[in-house]
């Protein structure tokens, strides 16, 4: 039987070599650069409603901006388990290895790894822009090393969990265009709506819990009514958002596994 | 013990009964044609066969083993399914890499099968853009490239050009003086009849005969004769 390993290994040759893990990427990096921009050119104008950068608040919501990464990063895995359908490249991975429940782990390990990257990526860009902007307004730094360290391992573990997640779902839904329009929607539009019409269960929405994990406030990455509204609630702490997340990706790969295995490939 | 075997196998899509209760083997070192017309069941078979699809009823070994439970599957089975299942941006070259990888095949055997199929110039190339041809030329650098016992072709004639056929009929002609073992589906009996040493005859999903090529054709003008003749007879 051929190792978990060097599945795991051709997994990530698969990913390298293919042209949309760049483009997914990229537009990762333009959308952070675009969203983290615009918050910290806000910041601390009136017309914002954003603080200003010298408070860790305004700083958020500009880090808040590599919170795109984690959302790229679960489509990213919708993409590597839909693909094999979206392409019928299903049959000759199958060929190779019979076991499909040991493909759906190794797809699932290589894109946490992969998810990774974007994650450091969106990081990287989102406190880069924040810390550029706090600089050129000569404000001294509102949040410690320790916190900027949390995040950016915030962003790391959001984004690999989040794509581990998106392989289950791809493998679940099987539709490549389906499953990412499911994501997009689920992400932006149901979780602002559930977020914004009860409180008390926001910090538990999964892409909520993942955007508190890399550092954003609860709500800080939602949309519309959701969107930092005044809330009771607090965002899950960390160890408890990522075991959230471990138990969803968990769950739904289980899940992706039973459904998966006895299905005809045809 | 032959090296492929099947006993009962039998698979219903909805209402149609695909395969019925088929039962055939093919032993070790001959070239064996899966022949039948379209729809008659072939592709089901072969995919239940390589453990895609899942019988009804019914069993099919290799090596007496089910597919899935091959130690080594690439190394023992090397098919050939459809045209089109590669990853369209990927190259040539860098699809088989992942092959060797997950075949644990010597890097070397890429060249080597690239060279075998005449593919050496497109490797560097995206699949997307090659023909049908050059997907089939593929699809067999795949299958080859672990050096399996057995090679199952499913109409792998599809898509070629009279040159292409010629080099197909060639190389299997070529791998079987070498005693490699094949199963090759097809639906052009004049073709197969060129390079089989028997043949299993399928129609709605049942067997209608094995055996060689001698015996199919006895007494009748050639294997297509003797096809129509039998597949006009269950017919009725």
């Amino acid at each position: 039987m051929t190792p978990m390993t060097t599945l795991v290994r051709a997994e990530l040759f698969k990913l390298r070599t293919t042209r949309l893990t760049y483009g997914l990427l990229a537009t990762a990096a333009g959308l952070t650069i675009l969203f983290s921009v615009l918050e910290a050119s806000r910041a601390g104008t009136k017309a914002g409603g954003i603080a200003p950068l010298y408070t860790a608040s305004g700083l958020d919501s500009v880090i808040t901006g590599g919170t795109w990464a984690l959302l790229l990063a679960a489509i990213l895995g919708v993409t590597v388990s839909s693909g094999e359908f979206r392409h019928s490249t299903a049959t000759l991975t199958y060929l190779a290895t019979p076991h499909r429940s040991r493909v759906l782990g190794a797809k699932a390990i290589a894109a946490a790894a992969a998810g990774v990257v974007f994650g450091l990526v969106g990081y990287l860009i989102a406190a880069g822009v924040g810390l550029i902007f706090v600089a050129a307004h000569g404000y001294h730094l509102a949040v410690g090393d320790a916190t900027l360290a949390r995040y950016g391992a915030g962003h790391l573990a959001a984004a690999a969990l989040l794509a581990a997640v998106g392989v289950a779902v791809g493998s679940l839904v099987r539709s490549q265009l389906a499953a990412i329009i499911g994501v997009f929607v689920w992400t932006i539009v149901i979780e602002s709506l559930i977020g914004g019409l009860f409180k008390s269960v926001q910090p538990y929405l999964p892409y909520t819990a993942a955007t508190t994990l890399a550092g954003s406030s609860l709500g800080g990455a939602a949309f519309g009514p959701a969107h930092d509204a005044a809330t009771s609630a607090t965002a899950l702490p960390f160890a408890a958002a990522a075991g959230l997340l471990i138990g969803i990706a968990a769950v739904l790969s289980l899940l992706a596994a039973r459904i998966t295995v006895p299905r005809d490939v045809s | 013990m032959p090296l492929i075997e099947v006993h009962g196998l039998t698979k219903r899509f909805g209402k149609v009964l695909a395969v019925d209760r088929l039962s055939f083997t093919v032993e070790a070192g001959t070239v064996v044609g899966f022949l039948g017309p379209n729809g008659a069941g072939k592709t089901t078979t072969l995919r239940m066969l390589l453990g895609l699809v899942r019988p009804d009823a019914g069993r099919a070994t290799i090596n007496g083993k089910a597919y899935r439970d091959l130690p080594e599957p690439l190394h023992q089975v090397g098919a050939v399914l459809e045209a089109s299942s590669f990853y369209p941006g990927r190259t040539a070259r860098s699809h088989l890499r992942v092959q060797a990888l997950l075949s644990q095949s010597d890097p070397s055997r890429v060249d080597d099968v690239l060279e075998l199929t005449g593919l050496t110039g497109a490797a560097g190339r995206r699949i997307g853009g090659f023909s049908l041809g050059m997907r089939q030329r593929l699809g067999l650098a795949t299958a080859l490239l672990a050096d399996p016992e057995v090679l199952i072709l499913d109409e792998p004639t599809n898509g070629l050009d009279p040159d292409g056929v010629r080099w197909l009929r060639d190389l299997l002609r070529g791998l079987a003086a070498e005693g490699q073992t094949v199963l090759v589906s097809s639906h052009l009996l004049a073709e197969v009849a060129q390079t089989v040493d028997s043949a299993v005859i399928l129609d709605h999903g049942r067997l209608i005969a094995q055996a060689s090529l001698a015996e199919l054709t006895a007494g009748e003008h050639n294997l297509e004769d003797a096809f129509l003749k039998l597949t006009k007879e269950t017919a009725r």
